[in-house]
């Protein structure tokens, strides 16, 4: 986890160093009246001077205090502006998985419990366009049709949950959905891959054989085995979700992490760049160490080892 | 860390990743026989869409032979017979803009795919081959790899190198590179477990020949599986990048970047925003179809069913 973590850094913080530009030229543009030394100085307060060695260790000893340095664009720190970008992002993220998990899974098993009926082939089909279908396309399609058959569009202007629940969810429920899809497809095409592999399982047969329901078998007997490998394809959902995320929170303005990310891009402003996708990354490291513990304590097999 | 799959759980990497390990583990060893008994319906309807979508990309500038760039058509005008898919914001065609992003993915898609194959491949089979350190360093920068969620790391990496369709492929090239090294990784020790390559060792057979004559032969089942279901990841990816700016820029014609366009114009407009996206589905729904089909061929863990339960072939 910690030298994870750690790897992640080094390899955000080459990234940033290894492109081509110089951010003193990029600031300063084509001002030729600055002189040498003020450049130096504008490194200085920029935290780019120095060897990398020396870069990446006042970066590195500054995040784990809390210091992620000031943005470019306005001096903000950056750590507020990331601490305001994080729940959105996890409002989005959690709605998100809520819809794709509650809805995917009873689709997936009654595809695998009906296999090869009309309306496992319907599901099968319906999980291959959803993983087809472009996130954003369908937030676009999504905006079309409630314009055009509702006239409604979403508020526009981020509003707090905490401020107005009603407001909120009406704004997120679009991007919910358009990132959701995709996740929702998988988790459908898991379940009914591992329902299929756990229904053809002897114990599952004998359970059967000595009059247990049908309903029982699949329910209690069935599902909760098959239920263990997609919470390893959900951890990996979440990757995906935070890059869906990034693309619709343009659309729909929302100001989340990869908003944040994404402007920061356009602005050259690299300590936001350096501190949004570090969030990211370690969020998602986190996510798929929560997952690992959900792991082990659904299939005990796994921690005796 | 010594095997791809470290406990019974599938590869994290990514599920399609995944499915390419357990399709090879479960495949027959004389594969690609298997194109001889392709009953398959899903794999060919995917098949043949991809086979529309290149002949659409090599000859479909030939058959609507309208300039893409050219503004001389009214602006905004929705889709009729002369512009079969309406006009854009600057009178261009649409239909020829549509034909030209088509060339764009296909080209982006096939350029990141190979660099994340070349790359992926020599990673995998030098870590597979030599173990030891070389393998645990390349191996552990290939986790940490995947600690990046995929297009979050191809939208840093596009954004850092300069917005453009060359950078774009680099940088999807990069982001997928890691699912290269680890499949191959996973199949090289696994082949490398054969006595025929101990034998081959022991006639005296330099590392170079063995690798390159026996080793990437009998590793290229899985690569051709994973290259299909990475097709479609860079192609979608291609299209967020130009979606984001990031990516192929205007005025060239790229689904992203015409869908990005769209947006300005939803509600003057619906044209604009319906047929770059249903091109984008279009060409992923056909390389997953016929991943899909391959994956049910290439594994036969899935028998028939006695009464409602589902038996072991």
């Amino acid at each position: 986890m910690i030298p994870t973590v750690v790897g992640i850094s080094i390899i955000i913080f080459l990234m940033v160093r290894l492109m081509p530009g110089d951010i003193i030229d990029i600031l300063f543009g084509a001002d030729i009246q600055v002189s040498e030394e003020e450049k130096q100085q504008a490194r200085i307060a920029l935290g780019i001077e120095g060897s990398y060695p020396e870069q990446y260790w006042n970066w590195a000893s500054g995040v784990v205090t809390g210091d992620f340095g000031q943005s470019f664009r306005n001096a903000e720190p950056v750590l507020d502006v990331l601490l305001r970008a994080v729940p959105i992002t996890f409002e989005l993220m959690i709605l998100s998985l809520l819809i794709a998990v509650l809805i995917g899974v009873p689709l997936g098993v009654i595809s695998a419990v009906r296999r090869d009926s009309s309306s496992d082939y319907a599901a099968r089909v319906g999980g291959l366009v959803g993983i087809s279908i472009p996130n954003f396309w369908l937030a676009t399609l999504l905006l079309l049709f409630t314009s055009r058959v509702f006239g409604w569009v979403p508020p526009l202007g981020y509003v707090s949950f905490f401020d107005d629940p009603l407001t909120n969810l009406t704004q997120f429920v679009l991007p919910a959905i358009s990132i959701s899809v995709f996740t929702l497809a998988i988790v459908m095409r898991m379940v009914r891959a591992t329902m299929l592999e756990v229904l053809s399982q002897d114990y599952v047969r004998t359970a059967r054989a000595k009059g247990v329901q049908r309903r029982l078998v699949i329910y209690r007997h069935a599902l909760r085995n098959a239920l263990i490998p997609v919470v390893t394809v959900v951890g990996f959902e979440i990757g995906i979700l935070m890059g869906g995320a990034a693309i619709v929170e343009i659309i729909f303005g929302l100001p989340g992490v990869g908003y944040v990310l994404l402007n920061s891009i356009f602005n050259r402003d690299y300590p936001l760049v350096q501190g949004a996708t570090l969030m990211i990354a370690v969020i998602f490291v986190l996510a798929n160490l929560l997952v690992d513990i959900v792991y082990g304590w659904l299939d005990p097999r796994i921690s005796q080892h | 860390m010594s095997d791809p799959r470290p406990t019974n759980r599938p590869v994290l990497a990514a599920d399609a990743a995944g499915d390419a390990v357990g399709a090879w583990e479960a495949m027959p060893r004389r594969r690609l026989a298997f194109l001889g008994r392709w009953h398959n319906p899903i794999g060919i309807v995917g098949a043949a869409v991809i086979g529309f979508n290149v002949l659409l990309a090599l000859f479909g500038a030939l058959v609507w032979s309208v300039d893409p760039d050219a503004q001389d058509a009214e602006r905004l005008l929705p889709p009729s017979w002369g512009n079969p898919m309406g006009t854009d914001e600057l009178g261009r065609d649409v239909l020829a803009r549509i034909i030209h992003g088509a060339q764009v993915s296909l080209q982006v898609g096939a350029i990141a795919v190979g660099i994340a194959l070349v790359a992926g491949t020599l990673i995998g089979l030098f870590a597979g081959f030599h173990r030891g350190v070389v393998d645990a360093v390349l191996m552990r920068v290939v986790d940490l790899m995947f600690a990046f969620p995929g297009l979050v790391l191809a939208i840093v990496i596009a954004g850092l190198l300069g917005p453009s369709r060359r950078n774009a492929m680099i940088a999807i090239g990069i982001v997928i590179t890691p699912a290269f090294a680890r499949v191959v990784r996973g199949a090289v020790l696994e082949v490398m477990g054969f006595p025929y390559i101990e034998s081959t060792r022991a006639l005296g057979a330099s590392s170079r020949r063995v690798m390159t004559r026996h080793l990437l032969p009998n590793i290229a089942a899985p690569l051709i599986v994973l290259v299909t279901v990475y097709l479609s990841t860079a192609i979608l990816a291609e299209a967020a990048l130009s979606f984001l700016g990031l990516g192929t820029q205007p005025p060239e014609a790229s689904w992203g970047g015409m869908l990005n366009t769209a947006r300005s114009y939803i509600d003057a407009a619906w044209w604009l925003s319906i047929f770059p996206g249903a091109a984008i589905m279009f060409v992923c729904l056909g390389f997953n179809f016929l991943g899909d089909g391959l994956r049910d061929i290439l594994d036969p863990r899935l028998g028939p069913t006695v009464g409602d339960i589902p038996v072991k072939k």
